[in-house]
């Protein structure tokens, strides 16, 4: 009875339920507009609600998040941007079949198949996720490091131009994230003698800069955008098409529920995925893939809103973010006090089934929204840029300003604006700096817990990361998952399989 | 695959500077706490920083690799840094370092009509009068609605 309560919460709740709403409609929006993420909405939000109660914060951000990951897809299929990169999958056969004057049907069934996925994947979240967190109380501290290592290491192969890039970002997130006094020793790291540096860099600040000004600065680049206009005439999707498509919806829900919860992946990875399996298992298509195929543009969309239930897995049970945005909304607990991890189940059940209820909400007003307000929409997508970018630099500041208050953090965003946009334009992906900032302090304390357990003997240290089952399974995909990137694993390749050759012989 | 688009105009600059930037940081997680144990605060950020060292190197073998771009600093100045952002740029920096002076609603206006003025280039009427629209938003949501504290200037005595 305490759970459907707490899970309704936001439900009948009119400030709430208002929250919600209004998150998710801003959401669509800044998916929707190129140059406006959902990380960077969430980081500047963060910002701005951390004065709030907790259940009123949360409510906003997961509106955010669910419409954010969804607005993507509209102006992939109406202007070929892909609004936010999960939605890079989805314009490849929403464009074209807008192009053929089918725009509104094709946003309507994304709609509706979004919103199917959103729930598939928040179904996983409540189901899993009380599991999850009854085995994660046997993780030790060398687990931790481990999945946090594991989170960095796939966020930094998946995204980018190299896994060299992706492991300098995360290890340049991680320095970030030592500066100030250490929390064991009260050593200070970094500081140069000075004290503004002794409470560390506030990793919002980090954020803003990373996402909102050094994505600002990418975006001058591009400033004059071809509008193309688009009929829009029936957006409620054919019911046949619901029920043709519902078996690759649910397998793309399966694949986007699994990917946002492995640490570090998210929706776009998600989507691409999706995409690329649906590609594989549909041997017929009445449209070739690439031309406006339906299947092409339901399976991404699919597992995109379903990563978002799949994120929040290890989010609440492990503390571990599952994407770029999750890491914000951790930042987002912690600063209200609470502490992401197993305990969380324990000792704030409520907050975990408000967060599903709010989800699931969440999702609802993503089906309302989604199929009405279309014409609004396409006029307010076409803001030139040049208006949206001097107002995502104010935004950006007034953020950073309002977490202390310091107008020190305003420059803090400001170099870290232009050290991302460098970053950005020589290849570097700022997602793994940010994972970095967020688990770097979480994994120095757990690799010292783990070595004074093991009293400082480094020969101790490693054998227990072979000895105990938890920790030989994830040090084992850690290894894997390196080797693969480096360059002996074709190597080893090739010496297996001449192996092999020589024994059938 | 790294070979497969040429070099970015002053990529190897960048590279060769993080390069030293990670050595530096590593040499400043040396200082922490040194060699003197394995749980140490110092041991995690040298691990960082080394990864920092080992994957610079790393970056500046494949871009080294890549075919020369040739144009040298003028290419870098099209490209990397154009005009457009260097103004741009600046525009920001006066931006944050007169807020504590003029105030985040004087400086912000000011702000607004400057870059919008500068990245549109259409009448001047329209730009003040989107700027001040786009102005009173940002006020209203989160000044009267989300209350949240706003940099007021010593200019104006905390009118603004």
């Amino acid at each position: 009875m305490d759970i459907l309560g707490f899970l309704t919460l936001s439900w009948f709740d009119p400030l709430l339920l208002f929250l919600t709403g209004a998150g998710t409609l801003a959401g669509i929006y800044v998916g929707a507009i190129p140059g406006l993420s959902v990380t960077m909405a969430a980081s500047i939000l963060i910002s701005f609600t951390f004065k709030w109660d907790v259940n009123e914060a949360l409510a906003l951000i997961a509106g955010v998040y669910m419409g954010g990951v969804y607005g993507g897809s509209r102006t992939a299929i109406l202007l070929n941007i892909p609004g936010a990169p999960s939605a890079i999958a989805t314009a490849i056969d929403g464009y074209p079949m807008a192009k053929r004057g089918e725009a509104g049907e094709a946003i309507g069934l994304t709609t509706v198949m979004s919103v199917f996925g959103g729930f598939i994947g928040i179904l996983a979240l409540a189901l899993f996720a009380p599991f999850i967190s009854k085995f994660a109380i046997m993780f030790t501290s060398r687990d931790y490091l481990l999945l946090g290592m594991i989170g960095i290491l796939l966020v930094g192969t998946l995204s980018g131009e190299s896994f060299a890039k992706g492991a300098f970002a995360g290890a340049l997130g991680v320095l970030i994230g030592m500066v100030g006094l250490d929390p064991m020793t009260a050593e200070g790291r970094f500081t140069f003698g000075t004290i503004t540096l002794m409470g560390g860099i506030p990793y919002v600040v980090a954020m803003i800069g990373f996402f909102g000004v050094a994505e600002a600065f990418v975006q001058i680049h591009s400033l004059n955008l071809p509008v193309i206009k688009q009929k829009i005439d029936r957006i409620i999707p054919h019911f046949s098409d619901v029920k043709r498509y519902f078996w690759l919806a649910l397998r793309a829900s399966g694949i986007g529920t699994i990917i946002g919860a492995l640490p570090g992946t998210g929706g776009d990875i998600a989507a691409l995925l999706a995409y690329d399996d649906a590609k594989r298992i549909t041997k017929n298509p009445d449209v070739p893939f690439g031309e406006g195929a339906k299947e092409g543009l339901i399976a991404p969309e699919v597992a995109n809103n379903a990563a978002v239930g799949g994120a929040f897995v290890p989010m609440l049970t492990l503390g571990i973010p599952g994407d770029a945005v999750t890491a914000v909304i951790i930042g987002a607990l912690y600063i209200h006090g609470l502490k992401p991890g197993p305990l969380l189940l324990v000792e704030t059940p409520h907050l975990f089934w408000f967060i599903v209820g709010n989800l699931a909400l969440a999702n609802i007003f993503l089906l309302i929204f989604g199929l009405t307000g279309i014409k609004v929409f396409t006029k307010i997508v076409e803001c030139p840029k040049a208006i949206l970018i001097p107002l995502i630099i104010i935004l950006s500041s007034v953020g950073a300003y309002a977490i202390q208050n310091n107008p020190v953090d305003i420059y803090w965003m400001l170099l870290f604006g232009v050290i991302g946009y460098f970053l950005k334009t020589y290849g570097f992906q700022v997602g793994p700096i940010i994972l970095g900032v967020i688990l770097g302090p979480m994994m120095d304390s757990n690799y010292r817990r783990a070595m004074i357990g093991a009293r400082g003997d480094i020969g101790t240290f490693l054998w227990d990361f072979a000895s105990h089952p938890i920790s030989l399974v994830l040090s084992i995909a850690f290894l894997l998952m390196l080797l693969s990137q480096t360059p002996i694993w074709p190597v080893l390749k090739s010496l297996i399989s001449r192996k092999t050759n020589v024994s059938n012989q | 695959m790294p070979h497969d688009r040429p070099r970015r105009p002053g990529e190897i600059v960048f590279v060769v500077l993080l390069l030293l930037a990670s050595l530096w940081l590593f040499w400043q997680s040396v200082l922490i706490s040194g060699f003197s144990g394995l749980s140490t605060p110092g041991v995690f950020p040298m691990l960082a920083s080394g990864v920092m060292v080992v994957s610079a190197l790393w970056i500046l073998r494949d871009t080294a690799k890549r075919a020369p771009d040739g144009g040298g600093i003028s290419r870098f100045l099209e490209q990397v840094t154009p005009l457009r952002q260097a103004v741009m740029l600046g525009l920001v920096a006066v931006y944050v370092s007169v807020m504590p002076w003029l105030g985040f609603v004087v400086a912000s206006g000011l702000f607004l009509i400057a870059t919008i003025g500068f990245l549109w280039r259409r009448n001047f009427r329209l730009t003040v009068g989107i700027s001040a629209v786009a102005l009173g938003v940002i006020y209203l949501i989160f000044r009267v609605a989300f209350q949240v504290v706003l940099p007021r200037g010593t200019l104006f005595q905390g009118l603004f």
